[in-house]
């Protein structure tokens, strides 16, 4: 089965997040195999990228790296999700949000706008 | 001469007044649409003005108005001695022209440049977290806060979190994602590069700052009329309203809180739409401030042919 390498990396940064724990490549490919084909030296080229790209950290065991994500997936979430609201602001042509933050004063008056006004216009 | 001068004293005029004219209509909440228009035509009058006074100090009017052929002859002349390039008039006209354009090109290579730099980090980033839903046809993430938004470019996605999926009803949920859906067919991200560039080119001016905010909002209510054609209004309405209400973060950012109560409103309760006549006249607004610079540059040429061939 051929799937692209990003994807791949995908499926490699979910299972180091989900081991909640360093892991050799070796152990990464066991856990991989059981579920495609997959050669050695593929799973150790994508980890080492994304080492490159700040996703793992690394250091020597022996005569073998051992591998750590360096945030948990959650913190990597919520990392890029405030990115994204905040970069909404100065450069918007990058991403389009449904809707900027409000301060609480104003999704207050959102929600006493919605109370006060009946939705009479409901298409029939 | 004096053409070029009521040219340019237009464009100053125009990207001073020009915003709080926009505000004096109802334009945008009315027609979302026929509002971008006339932004962008209002924007594009000013930098033509610019440039046709520069064309009208640089070409004689002899020479203008003669049809297509005799523009190239006028070019040519350009390039010969018959116009004189070394009259201080002349000089300092040509090189106003060269840095605005040199402005425009440089600071729209930039913003399109540095967003699609932008984009695609986030698109590779978001590729680790989320998973593509293909009934909701839009990029899933794991996340708490109800969040709704769009990536644009090629590869364009629209990206909701689990938390805006546990807030909302399916319904709503639909309306926002043909909200996003609404953005990504648009390409409102170049209508937003646009503005965002010529705002970027001359920081200053009220016009091209007012329109690259407009920009951002009228887009926004383009997008829920678009979603409003095949979902309910009060969905949309909802959906902001929980979006808004769901989390309300200690931090906040920047003001949307005024344009998301102009939507809920506009959702809830719309405005009726223009009728034929305000429609015209609102296209008869875009085409009067594309064409009016380029008419007022020619007319001495005309007003020469005339005095010749009459």
């Amino acid at each position: 089965m051929v799937r692209g390498l990003g994807e791949l990396e995908a499926t490699i940064m979910d299972r180091m997040w989900s081991y909640r724990r360093p892991a050799l490549v070796r152990e990464v490919l066991d856990d991989l195999r059981r579920d495609r084909e997959i050669a050695y030296t593929t799973v150790m080229t994508v980890m080492d990228k994304l080492h490159t790209k700040g996703l793992l950290k690394r250091w020597l065991d022996g005569r073998a790296y051992v591998y750590e994500a360096v945030t948990s997936k959650e913190a990597y979430t919520a990392d890029l999700m405030r990115e994204s609201l905040a970069g909404s602001g100065n450069q918007a042509a990058t991403l389009v949000h449904f809707l900027e933050r409000l301060t609480p004063e104003e999704a207050a008056a959102m929600e006493a706008a919605l109370r006060v006004i009946p939705p009479s216009t409901r298409r029939s | 001469m004096i053409v070029a001068l009521v040219l340019v004293v237009y464009a100053a005029v125009a990207s001073v007044a020009m915003p709080s004219l926009m505000a004096g209509t109802k334009l945008a909440e009315r027609a979302p649409r026929l509002a971008i228009a006339v932004w962008q035509a209002a924007s594009f009058s000013v930098v033509a003005s610019l440039l046709l006074a520069v064309f009208v100090v640089v070409v004689p009017a002899h020479l203008v108005g003669h049809g297509l052929a005799d523009l190239f002859e006028a070019c040519a002349e350009l390039l010969s001695s018959r116009i004189d390039l070394g009259s201080a008039a002349t000089v300092t006209a040509l090189t106003l022209g060269a840095v605005v354009c040199a402005r425009m090109a440089y600071t729209t290579i930039a913003v399109l440049w540095q967003s699609r730099q932008a984009r695609g980090r986030h698109g590779d980033a978001l590729a680790l977290i989320g998973h593509h839903d293909a009934e909701l046809d839009a990029l899933v993430v794991d996340y708490d806060e109800g969040l709704a938004y769009c990536l644009p470019g090629r590869n364009g996605h629209a990206v909701i979190t689990t938390g805006a999926l546990g807030a909302l009803t399916p319904a709503q949920v639909a309306a926002v994602l043909a909200h996003e859906h609404a953005h990504l067919r648009g390409r409102h991200h170049l209508v937003l590069a646009a503005a965002e560039a010529l705002d970027r080119a001359f920081p200053g001016v009220p016009l091209f700052r007012s329109g690259r905010s407009e920009a951002a909002r009228l887009i926004e209510l383009l997008a829920d009329d678009v979603a409003a054609r095949r979902h309910e209004r009060v969905d949309i309405a909802a959906a902001l309203v929980g979006l808004a209400t769901g989390r309300v973060p200690a931090f906040t950012l920047g003001a949307g809180g005024e344009t998301a109560l102009v939507r809920v409103l506009r959702m809830l309760s719309p405005e009726a739409p223009l009728g034929r006549a305000e429609r015209l006249a609102g296209v008869f607004a875009v085409v009067l401030l594309i064409g009016g610079p380029a008419a007022m540059a020619v007319m001495p040429g005309i007003s020469e042919m005339i005095a010749h061939h009459g």
